[in-house]
């Protein structure tokens, strides 16, 4: 069966103690996404993987 | 100088407090007018009450006796997330709706200890975590130029206050902009003091290694004699400005601003040059990061503060503070190291800038005041939420620390416009004697 993000997320909100409502979950979706690209940016920017250079 | 006792600069009301050109009952009087008259505003959650009247009393039998106290007399409004003791404190919001204080906020203390009238407790973005002051508790803050926009926040209600003369100066506290955006939109001076000057006990916490507390005012003179006494600090020697460098900060950062912004800080910034001092451009690269790693640093460090309500009562959060917490709730370890990362790198940056400059200058907000409820502004077609290009421009000095004052420098469309001059750590004096000078040449 597929896992989509938004099962992950519940999931991650789950083992994080967080009580969610179904309108929660599509709230915090929304603004993970956000958070995942900004952070995966900075990550790139600042901290890059050190294996990359070993491809 | 205006005869109206709520439209006197702080210091025009100190000195007429002294003088006893003024009377401390009269002053609380119209500031207590302007309040029922700009109810709609909503700048208060609690208004001063009965007890701001015999504070006045009593500090105009102590003013008749020639006691000394530098704000002897003079009412300030407090944020409410400043503790106060025996008067409710909701840091806006409806968890704390109740909470009556033992005891003082350090900074309370030291205005008390002035002579200070403690008059009200502000309007705020709930437990500061927002800057549009739409709460929903209290009610949302209104902007004083155009009521059907926001005065941006989180200390909305106390730069409402300000402009709407409902007291003579107040103190706000500022994690991402929080003093210096509400400042800017609303068309006062906000100071971020360098991160450490003013101590924090007492007032509620948003992001531990972000938090500043600092004061909204009328007038820049105001801010520095109101961080005077909250720092404890004697009155700095005067500055010579003329000479001193101010680097423009140009790039990616500052390309996404409305022109009517960027007319009045390059406005400003040519004033400056034609006043004696030495304007050149600067590039920081590095800013870039800021949003981003502001908003891990803040999204982790917000969600440990509300670690225990944000699990067991999540309803009792608005909606948007609500999704907040929980995502910080799910920032990893390993994302709050790369914040970190960047933070170092950022302020490393901002350091080698300031190896050619004195000050920095850039605008507070990229825009003008929003409409209520608009949650995108759009650039050329792309879209940024209005939240994070409200911090854009200021968030990079609480990931600094450094001190930022942010002056009124015209108007946009009708709407206030306000510069944001950084200076190096614990240089307020240079930065107060720039921000005044920007004041002096818009006159």
């Amino acid at each position: 069966m597929p896992v989509t993000e938004r099962d992950q997320l519940a999931a991650a909100a789950r083992a994080a103690g967080l009580r969610l409502a179904s309108q929660d979950l599509d709230h915090l979706l929304v603004a993970w996404k956000r958070y995942r690209a900004l952070v995966d940016d900075l990550r790139g920017r600042v901290a890059p993987d050190p294996m990359d250079d070993d491809d | 100088m205006t005869d109206d006792p709520a439209e006197m600069s702080m210091t025009a009301v100190v000195r007429a407090l002294r003088g006893r050109t003024l009377s401390p009952v009269e002053l609380v009087d119209a500031y207590r007018d302007r309040i029922e008259a700009g109810r709609d505003l909503r700048a208060y959650i609690t208004p001063p009450g009965a007890t701001a009247r015999r504070q006045a009393q009593r500090a105009a039998e102590r003013l008749a006796r020639r006691d000394r106290g530098a704000l002897l007399g003079v009412p300030i409004a407090l944020k409410d997330l400043y503790a106060t003791r025996g008067v409710r404190t909701t840091a806006g919001s409806r968890i704390l709706r109740d909470w009556v204080p033992t005891g003082d906020a350090a900074l309370v203390t030291r205005l008390r200890q002035a002579g200070a009238i403690i008059f009200g407790k502000t309007n705020l973005h709930e437990f500061a975590y927002g800057v549009t002051n739409a709460n929903p508790w209290w009610g949302i803050a209104k902007n004083p130029s155009d009521p059907r926009r926001s005065p941006g926040g989180s200390s909305g209600g106390s730069a409402i206050a300000v402009v709407g003369g409902m007291c003579a100066a107040a103190l706000g506290s500022d994690t991402g902009g929080s003093i210096r955006i509400p400042a800017a939109l609303c068309g006062c001076v906000g100071l971020k003091p360098t991160r450490g000057a003013l101590p924090l006990d007492g007032v509620f916490p948003l992001g531990w290694s972000l938090d500043h507390a600092g004061p909204l005012t009328r007038t820049v003179a105001d801010a520095g004699l109101l961080f005077e006494v909250l720092a404890g600090r004697p009155a700095p020697r005067p500055v010579r400005t003329r000479g001193l460098s101010v680097g423009v900060v140009r790039g990616p950062l500052t390309t996404r601003i409305q022109p009517g912004v960027r007319a009045r800080v390059e406005a400003a910034s040519g004033a400056l040059r034609r006043a004696g001092l030495r304007v050149r451009d600067v590039r920081i690269p590095e800013l870039e990061w800021a949003v981003a790693t502001q908003l891990v640093t803040l999204r982790a460090e917000a969600s440990a503060v509300h670690a225990r309500w944000i699990r067991r009562r999540p309803r009792s959060y608005g909606a948007d503070v609500r999704v907040r917490l929980q995502l910080g709730a799910l920032v990893s370890g390993a994302d709050y190291v790369v914040a970190q990362r960047a933070r170092h790198r950022i302020r490393e940056a901002i350091g080698q800038a300031f190896s050619d400059v004195d000050i920095l200058m850039l605008a507070t907000a990229p825009m003008t005041a929003p409409l209520i409820g608009d949650r995108v502004v759009r650039w050329r077609g792309v879209a940024e939420p209005v939240d994070g290009a409200l911090v854009r421009l200021t968030s990079p000095f609480n990931l600094s620390g450094l001190p930022a004052l942010s002056v009124p420098c015209g108007l946009a469309g009708g709407l206030p416009v306000g510069v944001q001059l950084v200076g190096q750590w614990n240089d307020e004096a240079r930065v107060l004697a720039v921000g005044r000078l920007i004041e002096e040449l818009a006159q």
